[in-house]
C-alpha cells in the first residue's frame, strides 16, 4: 500500500537534536480524509484529520510529503480538540529535506486532541460527461450524467469525502508550480504524466479491487444489495458543489467513474437549423431539451462536459449518433446537441436572377465637335452611377427525404442597408440577421422564394435590414 | 509480430472467508463470453459495436473487468446495459424486485481495461449488453452497373465492403449497414468481406450528352469544338425501379452488353450519396460523334447614360450528330464565365435576360438553370446516311446595366 503522506511525532527531542543518529517517532494515522475537486482549475484542497497524543510542554510534528504535488505554502494545521490549549509555536522548513516540515506545538495538557492537516495538492482533477440515449422516435431520451475523479497526484487517497466544486476559481500561481518548486531533484511521482507504457499492472488492480472489496464486506456489503451512491448537489455563492455520498477509494493512477443523475424520459425536440456563424454554411440537425424538472432535471447546473449520443433502435440495440462538448448549462437553460448534417435533408440557396433600379448618376455633359465634317457635333454624357439598388431573388430549397416531417429555423445575415422581401414566416433576429421557419412533410419539396434589395453607393443611408410582407420580383425565364 | 485484440470480460466472486481476508480468499474468476455481436454501420465516421453476454452474478457487489488489449476501442464511449435476469434467480429476500446497477467504473493505469463495480439484489446470471465504438473495421458500398445493349436499362448489384482491421474477430456477428438492411456473417482478423445487398434489373436510365464550356472546357480549342461528356442518369424513386432508401456514395463500374450477349467494361465514376427521389449522375467518357462548335457571334453595347450601358451576346452553336440515332443535347452557360470571355467581367452580380434572338426553345432548364448558369436542351436527329445535318443554335443574353 502506498503512503507517501506521513505525520510524524518525534518524541524526546527537540529539533536541533533531530540530527542525531539515534532517533524515536510515532506515525499517527489518517482518521478521516475530505477531497474538494475544482474543476476549473487542478486545484483540490486536501483536509485530513488525525488523532494525536500530546505530552504538556512542546511537541515537535514532522509532516512530510514525499513525490506528492503538495503545495508547501498552503500547508495548515488546526486543533479540532481542546484548540485553546495547544499552539503552533513555529513552523521549520528544513533547507536539507525538501517536501517535509516540522512544527513545534505547545500543549497545556497531557493527552489526546484531534488535529486537521489541510493542503492544496495538484493531480487530481474531475471531469462531468453524459450519455444520451434517444428512444427510436427521437422523442424522449435517457440522460445520464457522471463525474469522473482521476488521481495522479503521488497520494492514495482512501475512503475519501470527496465534494467536486462547479466554478471558476482565480489563482495567481498554478498549484503543480508551486509543488514542483524546490524539488527539481526528486523523480515525478508514478502515474503523474501517463503510467509507463507495456506494464501490466493486472495484479495492482485486482489487489486494489480486492482490497475494496474486503472494506465493502466489512462495511456488511454483502447483507443487501448495494445501493448506487447518491450525488448530492448544493449552491454555494456563485459555485456549486456535488458532495459524493460515503465515501470513496481513489488509488494513485485510477479513474473513477459514478453516475450523478440519471433523467430517464426527457422529452426532447428536433429541429434543423441554419446559422452560418454557430454552425458553419450548412444545415444542422439540433437535439434540443431543457434542464428543468419535466426533464428530471433541472436539480443543479449541468458542468462543462462531453455529451455521447446514441439512439435506441426497433430492436433494442444502439446507434451511435455524435459526441460533442458542452458548455455548463445552468438550470433551466437548453441543452443544445448538433447532431450534424443529415445527408437526408437538401438543403441550397439558389439565386435565381439579379437585376439593378432605381440608378443615380451625376451629370457632367461635353458637347465635342467633329473637325471633318462642319455638322459633326455630339455631345458626350460622361456621368457616372453613383448609387443603386441591387435586387437579387433567392430560391431556398429544401427537400425532406426523411421519413418524418421536419422544423426548420434559418438565419441569414446581410450587411448593409437591405429589405428582405417574401411571404416567409420571418422575424428579426438582430439588426442584420432575418430568421424565418418552416416546416416540411415527408418527402416534401419546398422553395423558399425571397427577394434582397439592397442600396448601394449613395442610394445607402442606414445599415440594417428590414422585413417587408410582400411578393418577390418575378424571374421571367422560369415563368 | 502480428498483435491481436484481446477483448475480455471477467467477473472477480470473491467470498471473504477468514478475518485477514487479504492473504486468504479462494477467488474465482468467470470468463462470460459473447453471446451475440451487432456491429452498426449506420453512422458515417463511426462503427459501434454492441456484443452481448451473460454474466453470473451473485447478490451483492460484483465486479466486471472489461479489457481490450491491442484494439481501438473508444473508452469515453463503452455503455454498459442490464437487460435483465436470465433463468432461475435466487433471492435473499423473494419479495424485492430483482435489480443490478452499476455503482461505479473504475480505470486502472496504464492499461487499457476498466472495472464495473455492479450490485445485484439477487444471485443469477444477468444478460448485459455492453457497446463501444471500434476504430479499424469500417464499410464502402461499390456497384456494379449492367447497361443493355440499347441503353435504355440497366442492372444495378449493390455490394458493401467491410475491412475488418480492428485486431479482434467476430464470429457470426449482426452487421447492420443503415443503407442496405442487415445481415449475419462472421468477420475475422484483417479480413474484407464483399457482400450482394440487392440487385435490380431493368432500371431505367437516361443518357445525357452535355457541353458547357467552363465546366468541360474545349476538345479542340483551336477549332472552339467543345468536349461533350456523356453521363448515365438514375432516378432514386420507385417509377425507376429503385427508391427503397438512398443510395450510398461509392464506385460504380459500368458495363454494357454486346450484341453477342456478353458485356465490355465502358466505364467507372464515383456515384454520390443519393437521397430517394434524387438523380445519380455517371461520368461515361467524351462522345466523339457529337460536334459542337461554339463561337461568339456578336457582342453590342447600348449606352444608357453616363456610364450606364446594356449590352448584347450572342452565343452560336454549330451541332452535328454523326450517331445513327437521335439524342438529346444539353447546353449549358455559366454566366460569369460568358461575361468574363466578352469582356464584360465585373464585381457586380450580372443582371441579365434572354434576348429575343434566342433559338432554344422552351427556354431555360428551370430546374438546372440559376442565375449563374443557364442550360438548353437541343434536341439532334440521327444521321440520315453517311451525312449528318449541321443544326445551329444562338443563345442571346442582354447584360442590363452594367458600369
Amino acid at each position: 500500500m502506498k503512503r507517501l503522506l506521513t505525520l510524524i511525532l518525534v518524541l524526546t527531542f527537540t529539533i536541533p537534536t533531530l540530527a542525531r543518529n539515534i532517533d524515536l517517532s510515532t506515525v499517527p494515522a489518517r482518521d478521516t480524509v475530505q477531497l474538494t475537486i475544482y474543476n476549473a482549475e487542478d486545484l483540490t484542497l486536501v483536509r485530513e484529520t488525525r488523532v494525536i497524543s500530546f505530552k504538556q510542554g512542546n511537541n515537535p510534528l514532522q509532516f512530510s510529503w514525499a513525490n506528492t504535488l503538495i503545495d508547501p505554502t498552503s500547508v495548515e494545521l488546526r486543533f479540532l480538540t481542546r484548540p485553546d490549549e495547544l499552539t503552533v509555536v513555529d513552523t521549520t522548513f528544513p533547507h536539507d529535506k525538501p517536501q517535509m516540515l516540522y512544527w513545534n506545538v505547545a500543549s497545556e495538557f497531557s493527552g489526546v486532541a484531534t488535529v486537521e492537516i489541510a493542503y492544496f495538492t495538484s493531480g487530481i482533477t474531475w471531469s462531468a460527461d453524459y450519455t444520451g440515449i434517444t428512444d427510436p422516435d427521437n422523442k424522449t431520451m435517457r440522460l445520464e450524467g457522471f463525474v469522473t475523479v482521476t488521481n495522479n497526484s503521488g497520494e492514495d487517497y482512501e475512503d475519501a469525502q470527496v465534494r467536486l466544486v462547479v466554478g471558476t476559481v482565480n489563482l495567481v500561481e498554478k498549484i503543480a508550480q508551486l509543488a514542483q518548486r524546490g524539488m527539481m531533484n526528486v523523480p515525478a511521482p508514478a502515474g503523474y504524466g501517463g503510467a509507463v507504457p507495456g506494464v501490466r499492472m493486472d495484479r495492482a488492480r485486482r489487489e486494489v479491487a480486492l482490497k475494496s472489496m474486503v472494506a465493502d464486506a466489512d462495511a456488511s456489503y454483502f447483507a443487501d444489495a448495494q445501493e448506487e451512491r447518491q450525488v448530492i448537489k448544493e449552491g454555494l455563492s456563485e459555485y456549486f458543489i456535488f458532495t459524493i455520498e460515503g465515501t470513496e477509494t481513489v488509488p494513485n493512477g485510477w479513474a473513477k467513474r459514478m453516475r450523478s443523475f440519471d433523467a430517464a424520459d426527457a422529452p426532447v425536440k428536433v429541429q434543423y437549423r441554419y446559422r452560418a456563424n454557430e454552425y458553419g454554411d450548412q444545415l444542422v440537425r439540433m437535439m434540443l431539451l431543457t434542464n428543468n424538472e419535466e426533464s428530471s432535471l433541472g436539480e443543479s447546473p449541468l458542468p462543462d462536459g462531453i455529451v455521447r449520443l446514441f439512439r435506441r433502435n426497433d430492436t433494442g440495440s444502439l446507434s451511435y449518433l455524435t459526441q460533442q462538448s458542452i458548455k455548463y448549462i445552468p438550470v433551466g437553460d437548453k441543452i443544445e446537441l448538433n447532431l450534424g448534417v443529415d445527408p437526408n435533408v437538401v438543403f441550397e440557396v439558389v439565386d435565381l436572377r439579379t437585376f439593378r433600379d432605381n440608378i443615380w448618376g451625376s451629370i457632367n455633359a461635353k458637347i465635342r465637335r467633329r473637325f471633318d465634317d462642319p455638322g459633326g457635333v455630339r455631345i458626350e454624357d460622361r456621368g457616372r452611377v453613383e448609387g443603386w439598388d441591387e435586387h437579387t431573388i433567392y430560391a431556398q430549397r429544401i427537400r425532406n427525404y426523411t421519413g418524418k416531417p421536419i422544423e426548420l429555423e434559418i438565419r441569414r445575415a446581410f450587411g448593409g442597408d437591405a429589405t428582405f422581401v417574401s411571404r416567409l414566416d420571418t422575424k428579426s433576429h438582430d439588426f442584420q440577421t432575418v430568421q424565418f421557419t418552416t416546416r416540411l412533410d415527408t418527402g416534401e419539396s419546398r422553395d423558399l422564394l425571397y427577394e434582397l434589395v439592397q442600396r448601394q453607393g449613395s442610394n445607402q443611408k442606414q445599415n440594417r435590414v428590414e422585413i417587408m410582407k410582400a411578393d418577390p420580383a418575378d424571374v421571367p425565364w422560369m415563368n | 509480430m502480428k498483435r491481436i485484440g484481446l477483448l475480455s470480460l471477467v467477473v472477480a466472486m470473491a467470498l471473504p472467508l477468514v478475518p485477514n481476508p487479504a492473504e486468504a480468499r479462494v477467488k474465482l474468476i468467470t470468463l462470460p463470453v459473447r453471446e451475440r455481436v451487432e456491429v452498426q454501420l449506420d453512422h458515417a465516421h463511426a462503427t459501434l459495436v454492441e456484443e452481448e453476454r451473460i454474466v453470473p452474478l451473485v447478490a451483492g457487489a460484483n465486479q466486471v473487468d472489461f479489457s481490450w488489449a491491442n484494439t481501438r476501442i473508444d473508452p469515453g464511449t463503452i455503455v454498459f446495459r442490464v437487460i435483465g435476469y436470465e433463468g432461475e434467480v435466487v433471492g435473499k429476500n423473494p419479495a424485492t424486485q430483482p435489480e443490478v446497477n452499476v455503482l461505479s467504473v473504475s480505470y486502472p493505469p496504464g492499461e487499457s481495461a476498466l472495472v464495473w463495480d455492479v450490485s445485484s439484489s439477487h444471485s443469477g446470471p444477468v444478460r448485459v449488453r455492453i457497446s463501444y465504438l471500434l476504430g479499424g473495421l469500417s464499410k464502402s458500398f461499390n456497384y456494379r452497373a449492367v447497361a443493355e445493349h440499347d441503353e435504355s436499362t440497366l442492372t444495378l448489384a449493390r455490394y458493401i465492403r467491410v475491412q475488418n482491421f480492428a485486431n479482434e474477430q467476430y464470429q457470426d456477428t449482426q452487421i447492420h449497414a443503415g443503407l442496405g438492411g442487415q445481415f449475419s456473417k462472421p468477420i475475422g482478423l484483417n479480413e474484407t468481406k464483399e457482400i450482394l445487398i440487392e440487385k435490380i434489373a431493368d432500371v431505367p436510365i437516361l443518357k445525357t450528352y452535355t457541353c458547357d464550356l467552363a465546366q468541360y472546357g474545349y476538345l479542340d480549342p483551336a477549332q472552339k469544338k467543345l468536349r461533350v461528356p456523356m453521363h448515365y442518369v438514375l432516378t432514386n424513386d420507385e417509377d425507376h425501379g429503385l427508391g427503397g432508401e438512398s443510395l450510398p456514395h461509392g464506385k460504380v463500374r459500368i458495363f454494357q452488353k454486346d450484341s453477342t450477349g456478353t458485356t465490355a467494361f465502358t466505364g467507372e465514376d464515383w456515384g454520390s450519396f443519393t437521397p430517394i427521389d434524387d438523380k445519380m449522375k455517371l461520368y461515361l467518357g467524351t462522345a466523339q460523334d457529337v460536334v459542337v462548335k461554339r463561337t461568339i457571334e456578336r457582342r453590342d453595347r447600348t449606352k444608357v447614360g453616363g456610364n450606364l450601358s446594356h449590352f448584347d451576346v450572342i452565343v452560336k452553336y454549330e451541332i452535328e450528330n454523326f450517331k445513327d440515332q437521335a439524342v438529346v443535347l444539353d447546353i449549358a452557360e455559366q454566366i460569369n464565365n460568358l461575361r468574363n470571355e466578352t469582356g464584360l467581367g465585373s464585381n457586380q452580380q450580372a443582371e441579365w435576360v434572354i434576348g429575343e434572338q434566342t433559338t432554344f426553345t422552351g427556354g431555360p432548364d428551370a430546374e438546372e438553370s440559376s442565375q449563374h448558369r443557364v442550360l438548353f436542351h437541343a434536341e439532334l436527329p440521327a444521321r440520315a446516311g453517311d451525312k449528318a445535318e449541321k443544326i445551329v443554335h444562338m443563345l442571346h443574353l442582354q447584360f442590363r446595366n452594367q458600369f
